[in-house]
């Protein structure tokens, strides 16, 4: 069989296109100012890769790891508006877990009171179970879903709070501290456990049938349901997945930070992630996703950020320039644009082949 | 009455990419006339009529209304013009009160407010010319899809319309409503308005046309009396070929002593249908004849997990059977194409191979993945057996026909393998020739041994090809009669009361 003929015009049609294409603009500007933007060294006495771009994916690990689920969520045409609470309330359990015996040992150390495996089990397992939460009042209570899990995104913070009595607790344990700060093959550990998840997600929705039933569902509830599809299940396992990975991006922040922020931890990462989802080419009504034009928008988020701080723009103007940044993304990526250069790109194409064939 | 031409379209020639969709069309309506205009799917009916209303533009021809040439480039120009159009779809606001709907855009104004009062009294003037007696304060959502379509037909003909285009709009009418349309088409015949009336209805073009133009292929075949052609010449000039397709189709034998599949005694839900029996055998045709709202569809949800009866026993094979969602009603082998294909049906923006694959794959459930060789082979089968028109299996199926979406939405459910079909309005707004192709996959697998229950609002049709066919009416079951031996004046016998249930009809 003949592969399909490479065409300019479909490339430039694409959405992942343009967020690829942004993305490299921003590194070519970051290059132009200041080239050691790009290196890359080896430090040896912690056995991890140090610069920017290393940065980038470490610090975007969190958005990453959440915008998987969201991903699903808004194919399916909803939103969750509770990951980043779910952030909070997975670090306050687990820093509540790090608890340890104060009369014996005065000040924060390498000791916790109970198994580490409760420090990583309890805290994913609540924020599955808020996660199912969401899914349940969506699926079987038929609340929209940005009213539903607008309900946790204001109770989750409340949760976290009381279940910290209002404290800020800080732990030195070192198996905590591996998860966000240590290494793996030379990476830091959010780069290798967001790579883990993107490729556990992309496995199980894309080697299973379970990508296609979420888009089907998405695009045509009541049609999916005549077909057999159990859209209620589908519902709920996306919920409970976004509130796991909510849970996983709570225990990498707070492992960074080796304490729990019950107002800061997560704040604004739905919004983040959300952005991620779109800026990836996922329609917010609903239907066909791509986990990896989300893995490409968490990145290029994180780069501007980077950008801004490495560049020393005034901490003011952070805000209005990423909002800059994006909207210039989110222009290029718009219908009329990508139109607009498919057809320059099909002219092009159509001249040269004409060109061509004068030739000959 | 007057043969005056209120418009005249005159070789008209559209070039789309790669295929001439009409190659010098000639059309004239005449004031005060009813015009249908004919021809199978892809014929260029549509095409026409959005030349006529500026959504396409002609390479050739001109368009003259009352004499003057036009060149109408957007739908709101038509407008202007006086060309009004009414489609198969309500294009209303839902939520929107129906008075709202109607001035929409050019609401009466006092004092720079709108003047509520007057639009709701000149709202509901118009209504009652329409012989509707409705609350038009109310939410258009509020009223049947009938009540809607006429609610958006009163809007066109407000407008100062010296042309109405209907398309399509009886394919959601009962007949009661049908005939409420028809009577409204002839008060503005009377008026002298000219009327182009798109349909796949052949019998409403003779009820209600003075003559009618067939289209085939982009050609013009010919314009004539609707007095002076019979319906076979007519739609062996629609397809260009012989109907012995249509009429030729053979019944599904079936044997007296054939197993019953599916049962029901006495099945019903408070305010949904009351105490419905029947027996289906196997590898038998069963029709489900009434007036739209009758109790039909409700009736067929019971059997799919979509309504749930709340008295009475359905049994599959002999054995008591209760389904909470269609997924359990599929696994016990049951299929149902439903009423509104575009909402309850397809997935638009999947290809043609997940389309046909869902429902397999859903039964297997998603940890059982269907490989793409595996999916692209049943794509493949289903297109080349039921002859869908595309391209590729990679096709979105929103991107067909309304007969090949019905096509796929079959196919879908022939991989199934099913015991039991349902079939809700499989032919609606779809045309003559692929209306053959469905009715006679439809009898090719009762032959197979496949129990199909058939619901259509056209007699005809039901009779042509049920074994025996149950009448309804206000969500009972009124007769059972059989489908050899009945015509259509004995089921309207029995819908309009004639008989009751236990009587066989002969």
């Amino acid at each position: 069989m003949k592969k399909k003929k490479f065409s300019l015009s479909d490339l430039m049609r694409s959405k992942i296109t343009w967020a690829v294409i942004a993305e490299l603009l921003i590194l070519l500007v970051c290059f132009i100012i200041r080239p050691e933007f790009f290196s890359i060294s080896y430090q040896p006495t912690t056995g991890m890769l140090y610069g920017s771009l290393i940065d980038i994916l470490n610090r975007s690990a969190e958005i990453t790891i959440i915008a998987m689920g969201m991903t699903l969520v808004i194919a399916l045409g909803g939103t969750d508006l509770s990951v980043g609470a779910l952030v909070a309330v997975s670090g306050a359990i687990a820093l509540k877990f790090l608890r340890w015996d104060v009369s014996a040992y005065p000040t924060p150390g390498d000791y916790t009171i109970y198994p580490f495996v409760l420090v990583l089990l309890v805290p994913l397992a609540v924020c599955t179970l808020m996660g199912l939460f969401n899914g349940v009042m969506i699926a079987n209570v038929g609340m929209q879903p940005i009213i539903a899990t607008l309900i946790l995104m204001v109770a989750g913070r409340g949760v976290a709070q009381i279940l910290t009595n209002g404290k800020q607790f800080t732990t030195l344990y070192t198996p905590f501290r591996f998860i966000g700060q240590g290494s793996l093959f030379c990476l830091p550990m959010p780069i290798v456990i967001s790579a883990i998840v993107v490729a556990a997600v992309a496995l199980f929705t894309r080697k299973t049938a379970f990508g296609t039933m979420v888009e089907s569902v998405g695009i045509n509830p009541s049609a999916s349901r005549l077909s057999g599809i159990n859209a209620k299940a589908v519902i709920l396992i996306v919920f409970a997945l976004t509130g796991l990975l909510s849970g996983i991006a709570g225990l990498i922040y707070s492992s960074r930070i080796m304490s729990n922020d019950s107002n800061n931890a997560g704040l604004n990462y739905e919004m983040d992630a959300i952005l991620a989802v779109v800026i990836g080419g996922t329609n917010m009504s609903g239907g066909k996703f791509s986990l990896a034009g989300t893995v490409i928008g968490s990145i290029i988020i994180r780069t501007i950020v980077t950008f801004v701080y490495y560049f020393g723009i005034v901490s003011e103007a952070t805000m209005a320039f990423k909002a800059l940044i994006i909207a210039v993304v989110i222009v290029l990526q718009s219908e009329p644009a990508r139109e607009w250069f498919a057809k320059r790109a099909k002219n092009r194409q159509d001249r040269m082949s004409a060109a061509v064939k004068g030739d000959a | 009455m007057p043969q005056e031409a209120i418009l005249e379209m005159k070789g008209i020639e559209i070039q789309f990419p790669g295929v001439k969709a009409l190659d010098k069309v000639d059309f004239t309506l005449n004031k005060g006339e009813i015009h249908a205009l004919l021809g199978e799917n892809g014929a260029g009916k549509s095409t026409l009529i959005k030349c006529l209303t500026g959504v396409h533009h002609m390479d050739a021809g001109k368009i003259l209304l009352d004499g003057e040439e036009i060149v109408p480039t957007s739908p709101q120009d038509a407008i202007k013009m006086g060309i009004s159009t009414v489609f198969q779809e309500v294009n209303l606001c839902q939520n929107l009160s129906v008075a709202e709907n109607i001035f929409v855009g050019r609401q009466p104004m006092k004092r720079h407010q709108i003047d509520w009062k007057e639009l709701n009294r000149r709202a509901a003037a118009l209504m009652s010319r329409f012989h509707l007696d409705i609350d038009v304060t109310r939410p258009l959502s509020y009223y049947s899809t009938a009540i809607q379509q006429m609610v958006s037909i009163a809007r066109a003909v407000d407008i100062q319309a010296k042309i109405l285009i209907l398309d399509e709009p009886t394919s959601s009418l009962d007949e009661n409503e049908v005939q409420l349309l028809f009577e409204v088409m002839r008060e503005l015949k009377a008026d002298g308005m000219g009327i182009i009336f798109i349909t796949h209805f052949l019998d409403q073009v003779f009820a209600v046309s003075d003559r009618l133009t067939i289209l085939r292929n982009g050609h013009l075949i010919g314009t004539f009396q609707a007095s002076e052609i019979s319906k076979l010449e007519l739609v062996t000039q629609m397809i260009g070929k012989d109907m012995d397709v249509i009429f030729n189709l053979k019944r599904a034998e079936v044997a007296d002593d054939a197993p019953y599949t599916l049962t029901a005694s006495r099945i019903g839900a408070p305010g949904v249908i009351s105490s419905v029996s029947l027996n289906l055998k196997k590898g038998e045709l069963m029709g489900f004849a009434g007036l739209l709202g009758s109790g039909r569809t409700e009736t067929a949800e019971m059997f799919f997990g979509i309504g749930h009866p709340t008295t009475g026993e359905i049994t599959m094979d002999g054995q008591p059977v209760s389904f909470r969602e269609p997924c359990d009603a599929i696994a016990k082998r049951i299929a149902f194409c439903p009423e509104d294909r575009k909402r309850d049906g397809i997935i638009g923006d999947l290809s043609i191979r997940e389309n046909i694959m869902l429902a397999v794959q859903a039964r297997k459930g998603f940890m059982h993945p269907m490989s793409h060789q595996e999916q692209s082979e049943l794509a493949e089968k289903y297109i080349k057996l039921l002859g869908i028109a595309t391209p590729n299996a990679e096709k979105k199926v929103g991107e067909l026909s309304g007969g090949n979406q019905q096509k796929v939405i079959l196919a879908r459910w022939m991989a199934t393998d099913p015991e039991v079909l349902i079939l809700d309005e499989p032919t609606r707004g779809i045309d003559v020739g692929a209306k053959a192709e469905i009715q006679r996959l439809m009898l090719e697998m009762c032959g197979e041994g496949v129990s199909v229950i058939f619901i259509s609002s056209e007699l005809d049709e039901i009779i042509r090809c049920s074994n025996r066919i149950v009448v309804m009416r206000d969500r009972e079951k009124v007769g059972e009669v059989d489908g050899e031996s009945c015509t259509q004046q004995t089921i309207l016998n029995i819908i309009a009361g004639g008989a009751k249930e236990g009587e066989e009809a002969v």
